[in-house]
């Protein structure tokens, strides 16, 4: 198929669509609402569902009837809607549906503002909302990656029963880059599968419930999902090195369009001579700690540069267990690290490193 | 020897955990029986709520959703939506429904989402121990109203069905009771037509149905029949409030 | 360097509005146009009236068009930044430039975007102005002559103006080929028929101006340099061997997105 250019947000839904998903329940918030634009105009052609719910909680428990009845489903959202889905996104943990729930992050706290942010790295990796349970979460760096990720979404969702967050921030939404949509194959249909409420006829019923009213059944059901996770966690990790081949003093570690400011700054740096190595998580969660860690072990110290105020920078420590000094930068609320500013900040944990 | 009285297939077995003399038990059957009766128990998804009949899922006969508070009509949009060709139910609580889930019921409501809502108005929180409800009537009182429901602090008690009918989306929204058995029979026949309209795909349907709480109430069974007569009826009055077919070309005859 | 034969495009209308489908590049072809038409020495002002997307808006190159003298109008201060749709009142004044001076309104993307024109639909009445479709073949819903059709009529229904002309801007950003650009032509060349609705302009970033396909093409071409640049791009190259450094645009990136 010919490359086609589209923005972040467009990708995402036709991606979902080619992915075999047609279903699509979400509320409007900058800078995501390309995404059901986008999914209200093309659903229509493909035989879908398009429904704006009255607001994000409804649409995470729209969701939830979705996949309960077994239907492949997406819902998008920025961070102060994603807040709100946190009850329906429990709920869908707690009762194993398959989902995909894409984050277009904005700077917060509270309304915070419209402008790119990767603010809610821990809610999505560490805090979604109350209980024990782990959401599979992806940071895409280009649009191409968002397509990618948006696809191998529902593969994950459905391999494991679990929901699945993608998240990026507002330029990964918002801007434009020319794309290739895989062949994707489609899976069965999840309808076939042996939790789905697809009517009782020749079978006995079912429910789709995460209530437990036994305190054992409830432990034993928390100790299944994370089961489950550690067996994602064995499985699915993925994470891009760059420049990371031969020696280097200073690693940067950096995940979504953050990590592409990085890596241009390491291309000039390299240019000087200066060889600097990053370490890009591609599952923000399971994080790949193993990974990251022997990324590690040749640098003399650490860097870890994100759009917010220092978030990923826990998961970088618990990598490192306390081996290395690592140095933070970072900037928040819709300002955007520039390549300069990322050259700066390296270029002053190199002089830590006495070099 | 003649058969007169049989279990339903519409419910599963088991004992309800219904204290004596709550209407929930009654109200079970009759769904239970119009699923039945209408030969949709195969192909029927129900949504239990968060409240009294937060185990409904274990009692009817069907697949069926727990849904989180208050959420089961968009969880019912979901599922409709994408299963058209299923019937869909929601069982509500005064709590669920007209408090915590006034958005998910009205915008369903609003949308003409074609599934049945059974929306049980008992006047009071059962499942948390005897709170005021946003059905508790003027000066009940409760655990969070002690001196009785104060109009002028906590506002009077919403007439769901009443409200829904201000929405011009055509809908068919009836009351009915459970507090008598001649009201109960009443109330399998509204639920039924409303099953039978979700059926048809003519329009989102909304049965209210009164019920008792003598735990919750303080008052025997036959008090509460006797209290919800003398206290809700005259506020919730019974009948059909809203009927497609009073809806022409985008008007409602009469507005 | 080579010189293309093409005609280079010049505005001559005293007032233009871009419009197309979101992320058409309207953007991009409005900031050029406005800094090209000054460079000719003509007095032009840029209004930035996207109010429907929160990013990649010709606000975030005000400080270049600043500097080339052309004047930008967008919401004062920290308001350029908000979540709103705000009108300011210069937009009135720039219905009707004075004697020598071009107008150009940068549009919201779609015929959501659009519809703020709608209520310039009656003083417009009789006076000049041209509505120019932005045509990207390679943008979903405008690959095809019915897509395009379908998103004119939408762009005219909202706007309650009529499309005066297309501007041929297929590209796919740095994996454009001269191939992508004819295919954009030979597409808005079918559209054109189909509509009585001329071809304006063809547009070329960077060294494809100069491709001698170009100067075939019976339109004339807007040469391009990319202007909106992503944060993890670096500053182009400065091009030493041009002669013509006062006809170009400065090398120094535009920072999208910078809150002061």
């Amino acid at each position: 198929m010919a490359k086609v250019l589209m923005k972040g947000n467009e990708a995402i839904g036709e991606a979902a669509i080619r992915a075999g998903c047609i279903h699509f329940f979400g509320y409007p918030i900058t800078p995501q609402s390309e995404v059901p634009e986008y999914l209200a105009k093309r659903l229509p052609e493909v035989g879908g569902v398009f429904v704006q719910a009255e607001s994000e909680v409804a649409a995470s428990n729209m969701i939830y009837g979705a996949a309960g009845v077994g239907m492949r489903v997406l819902t998008t959202s920025s961070s102060p809607g994603i807040s709100l889905m946190a009850e329906g996104v429990s709920y869908l943990a707690g009762a194993e549906l398959p989902v995909v729930i894409v984050n277009i992050m904005r700077g917060g706290p509270g309304l915070g503002g419209i402008l790119p942010s990767q603010g809610d790295y821990l809610q999505a990796t560490k805090g979604m909302a109350h209980g024990d349970f782990d959401l599979i979460v992806l940071a895409p760096s280009s649009v191409q990656e968002a397509v990618d990720l948006t696809i191998r979404a529902f593969q994950l969702a459905e391999k494991y029963r679990n929901p699945v967050m993608v998240v990026g921030d507002g330029m990964i939404g918002q801007m434009m880059e020319p794309v290739d949509f895989p062949e994707v194959e489609v899976g069965p249909p999840l309808a076939a599968d042996d939790w789905a409420l697809t009517g009782c006829e020749g079978r006995s019923p079912r429910d789709v419930n995460s209530l437990f009213l036994d305190a054992n059944d409830l432990h034993n059901h928390n100790v299944k999902l994370k089961d489950k996770f550690a067996v994602i966690t064995e499985n699915e990790q993925e994470w891009e090195l760059y420049s990371c081949e031969g020696e280097y003093d200073v690693l940067v570690t950096s995940f979504g369009m953050m990590a592409r400011i990085c890596k241009t700054a390491i291309d000039v740096l390299a240019e000087e001579g200066i060889k600097v190595g990053l370490f890009r998580p591609i599952t923000i969660k399971p994080y790949p700690y193993d990974a990251c860690r022997e990324a590690a072990q040749k640098a003399k110290r650490l860097l870890c540069v994100e759009m917010n105020m220092g978030q990923m920078i826990q998961d970088v420590q618990l990598a490192t267990r306390g081996a290395k000094e690592i140095d933070f930068f970072g900037k928040a609320g819709g300002v955007i690290p520039s390549v300069e500013d990322v050259i700066q900040s390296v270029r002053e944990t190199l002089a830590k490193t006495g070099k | 020897m003649k058969k007169i009285f049989a279990y339903t297939d519409g419910l599963t077995r088991l004992p309800t955990h219904y204290c004596p003399g709550c209407t929930h038990g009654v109200i079970h059957r009759v769904v239970g029986e119009v699923i039945d009766e209408l030969g949709i128990r195969g192909t029927t998804v129900g949504v239990a709520p968060v409240g009294c009949a937060v185990l409904a899922y274990k009692y009817f006969n069907c697949d069926m959703f727990e849904a989180s508070h208050g959420r089961a009509p968009a969880v019912a949009t979901g599922a409709k939506r994408c299963r058209p060709e299923m019937s869909v139910f929601t069982y509500q609580g005064d709590g669920d429904l007209a408090s915590i889930g006034m958005a998910e019921i009205v915008h369903a409501a609003n949308r003409g989402e074609k599934f049945t809502v059974i929306f049980v108005n008992n006047a009071i929180y059962g499942m948390t121990g005897g709170q005021m409800a946003p059905t508790t009537m003027p000066n009940q009182r409760s655990t969070t109203t002690p001196f009785g429901r104060d109009v002028n602090l906590a506002g009077y008690p919403i007439r769901v069905a009443e409200m829904l009918s201000t929405l011009t989306t055509p809908a068919y929204v009836s009351r009915v009771s459970s507090h008598t058995a001649e009201q109960t029979v009443r109330a399998k026949e509204v639920i039924k037509k409303a099953f039978q309209y979700q059926i048809a795909g003519t329009c989102f349907t909304f049965v209210e149905v009164l019920s008792t709480c003598p735990t919750n109430w303080g008052l025997s069974p036959r008090e509460s029949n006797k209290w919800l007569e003398k206290e809700m009826l005259p506020y919730y009055p019974l009948g059909d409030i809203k009927r497609p077919e009073d809806f022409e070309g985008g008007q409602h005859a009469g507005n | 360097m080579t010189q293309s034969n093409a005609a280079i495009y010049e505005l001559s209308t005293p007032l233009t509005m871009v419009v197309g489908s979101y992320g058409s590049g309207k953007t991009e072809i409005s900031v050029n146009l406005a800094v090209a038409t000054r460079m000719r020495g003509c007095r032009v002002s840029v209004a930035d009236l996207d109010i429907v997307n929160p990013y990649f808006r010709c606000r975030e190159a005000q400080v270049l068009m600043r500097e080339h003298g052309v004047r930008v109008v967008i919401p004062p201060g920290a308001q350029q930044f908000a979540d709103l749709p705000i009108v300011v009142p210069e937009i009135k004044g720039m219905l009707e430039p004075q004697e020598g001076v071009f107008s150009i309104f940068d549009v919201g993307g779609d015929e959501v975007g659009a519809r703020l024109l709608s209520s310039f639909s009656e003083p417009l009445k009789g006076r000049p102005y041209r509505l120019l479709q932005v045509i990207n073949s390679r943008r979903p819903f405008t690959s095809t002559l019915e897509g395009c059709i379908r998103m004119k009529e939408g762009l005219e229904e909202s706007s309650r103006l009529k499309v005066g002309g297309f501007i041929v801007n297929s590209h796919l950003i740095t994996d454009t080929t001269i191939e992508v650009v004819l295919e954009g032509f030979e597409l808005a060349q079918k559209l054109s028929e189909e509509t009585g609705v001329p071809i304006e302009f063809v547009t070329a970033m960077g060294e494809l101006a100069q491709a001698p396909e170009l100067a075939a093409l019976p339109a004339p071409i807007l040469p391009l340099r990319r202007v909106m640049l992503p944060p993890w791009l670096k500053d182009e190259p400065k091009d030493d061997s041009s002669d013509e450094k006062s006809n170009r645009m400065p090398a120094g990136r535009v920072k999208p997105l910078f809150v002061p």
